[in-house]
């Protein structure tokens, strides 16, 4: 070889196109964008995602391993941390299957009182997307506003329930009814304090407001808008493959609402609407999120108007035994699809305790939808699914 | 990013005016080393016991979805009775401790309780800067006995 041809060769060997391995990027698990622990473990093409692997179970309770060795009782106090933003809407579809398996049926007092509790859940819940949706795409202003009037929210659950997150207040064969009533003092019933029907009625004018004040902060706000339209779009066969269920599905175009299609609760006496969008973006998931607050304070105002009075509780046996069998109940919780698969053999404690969490089901989705896009769209995506990782890994 | 801004963004001025708006309003917050807040009668803040009506029947314990209530008792003779019968005795509460550290404060001890000896209490003020402090005696419930709220009235 002589010593042009060398020189030849090396040129050519630098002058072909340099091929860089994707880089490999963590995100979190302690990134405040990701609601908790989710760590995204994310392969990265300059400002491209090729593709992107959720790592959970950061936060993993174990909670059906729990429930296997707790009496119905005790779970009800377990499963209003699974969702803590929404913690009364996450025992309603177990106290229902309980109330099924074992055959009785809440007195209709008791179904309203869940009925407006599980709505003022959805707002609280709602209220807390809002203020944090624009805070990760760089907006700290909506959240003074929508966290200063979800605290008039829980304090109506406080007022009722004595508890601001974990209400507990569900019972098999009704709501908490009372405390107390040995020997020596009187029975501290639970129903409704004085002035309840009064308070919420202005908390929901109050809630109107800032639908109003979120709509001049959040909605026409161009910067949002050019953050979030087109941004993330969910057609809606994807969306019902990967099994999204809420807000999430509806805001690519299905009007699918348990709400209205199972009726549960009251839910079929009372009139209301259920949002939907046709885009499937990450706008259209944050309008989903407002209406339904608005919804909400719909159904809550006829709730007052027609909660009957009555007893709060259905006789039950004191030591609670469901018979031998198992059910699937589900409810509409503020992320949607709420599920419980129950077991019992018998016994005072249920044999197996599947939950059909909704962020776990909500999240499945991220691998395909992050796919291709930008690492600045990652978070506004993310942000949009609205899921809580104590859901997804429970 | 191909989209242009125009400026000046009308719903960004929208926004600044309804943020002036706020500016002018009072806060509605307590300001609370200085200023108390009340909270409601059912608040589950701590639990309060009256050590006259446990008779030792260990219920609470039992139920307890994490087992934070530590019971221990004696059983005392009764004193005289009548010539020839067995001897009455009684239960005697020797050691009352919830550790609030533990606690999930959600209730099932005090529902449970058929002598009437737990109380919620919205009391709020007894954080400590260690864990272990949190375990707290009968003594210190007991205290908390003074602060349970009337039963307040109900709606209809």
């Amino acid at each position: 070889m002589t010593s042009r041809e060398m020189m030849h060769r090396s040129e050519s060997a630098v002058s072909i196109e340099l091929q860089t391995p994707d880089m490999t990027l963590n995100i979190g698990p302690q990134h405040p964008s990701t609601h908790g622990v989710l760590r995204l473990v994310a392969k990265v093409d300059g400002e491209r995602i090729r593709e992107v692997e959720p790592v959970i179970g950061y936060m993993h309770r174990g909670y059906e391993k729990l429930a296997e060795v707790r009496t119905y009782a005790q779970i009800t106090a377990l499963v209003n941390r699974i969702d803590w933003v929404s913690g009364f809407a996450s025992e309603v579809p177990f106290i229902l299957g309980v109330e099924k398996l074992m055959g009785v049926e809440a007195p209709e007092r008791a179904q309203w009182i869940r009925l407006i509790l599980s709505e003022l859940a959805r707002i609280s819940s709602h209220l807390v997307f809002i203020s944090s949706y624009p805070l990760e795409l760089g907006a700290t202003t909506p959240l003074m506003h929508s966290l200063r009037e979800r605290e008039y929210i829980l304090e109506l659950i406080e007022e009722v329930t004595g508890g601001r997150f974990h209400p507990n207040f569900n019972r098999v064969g009704g709501v908490k009814s009372a405390y107390g009533g040995g020997s020596t003092t009187k029975k501290q019933s639970m129903d409704l304090p004085a002035g309840f029907f009064k308070r919420t009625s202005e908390a929901m004018d109050r809630m109107d407001k800032i639908c109003d004040d979120i709509d001049t902060l959040v909605t026409g706000n161009e910067l949002i808008k050019m953050r979030t339209v087109g941004v993330g779009i969910i057609p809606p066969d994807k969306a019902l493959e990967f099994g999204l269920s809420g807000p999430n599905l509806r805001a690519s175009g299905v009007a699918y609402d348990l709400r209205k299609s199972d009726s549960y609760l009251t839910y079929d006496q009372v009139e209301f609407d259920v949002v939907s969008r046709p885009g499937g973006d990450c706008y259209d998931r944050y309008l989903v999120r407002l209406h339904e607050v608005r919804e909400s304070v719909k159904i809550i105002r006829q709730a007052i108007d027609m909660i009957p009075s009555g007893p709060l509780q259905a006789k039950v046996p004191r030591v609670l035994k469901a018979p031998k069998g198992h059910v699937y109940s589900r409810a509409e919780n503020p992320k949607g699809e709420f599920g419980y698969y129950i077991v019992s053999e018998g016994g005072k404690m249920p044999y197996r305790l599947k939950i059909r969490s909704t962020s776990f089901s909500n999240l499945t989705i991220l691998p395909w939808i992050l796919k291709g896009q930008l690492i600045p769209d990652l978070v506004a995506i993310m942000g949009s699914l609205d899921f809580v990782l104590g859901d997804v890994d429970r | 990013m191909s989209k242009s801004i125009n400026f000046p963004f009308p719903g960004l001025f929208r926004g600044m005016g309804l943020t002036l708006k706020t500016m002018v309003k009072r806060a509605p917050v307590t300001m609370y080393p200085e200023v108390q807040e009340v909270p409601v009668p059912r608040a589950r803040g701590v639990i309060s016991l009256d050590v006259d009506n446990c008779t030792v029947c260990m219920l609470c314990a039992r139920e307890c979805p994490d087992w934070c209530i530590y019971i221990e008792g004696h059983k005392e003779e009764k004193g005289e009775t009548k010539p020839g019968a067995r001897m009455r005795t009684k239960n005697l509460l020797d050691r009352f401790d919830i550790d609030y550290g533990l606690c999930m404060y959600c209730g099932i001890c005090v529902e449970v309780c058929p002598f009437d000896a737990l109380f919620w209490t919205p009391e709020y003020e007894y954080s400590e800067p260690r864990v272990a402090d949190l375990l707290h005696n009968k003594e210190k419930l007991t205290e908390w006995l003074a602060t349970v709220p009337e039963n307040p009235a109900l709606e209809s």
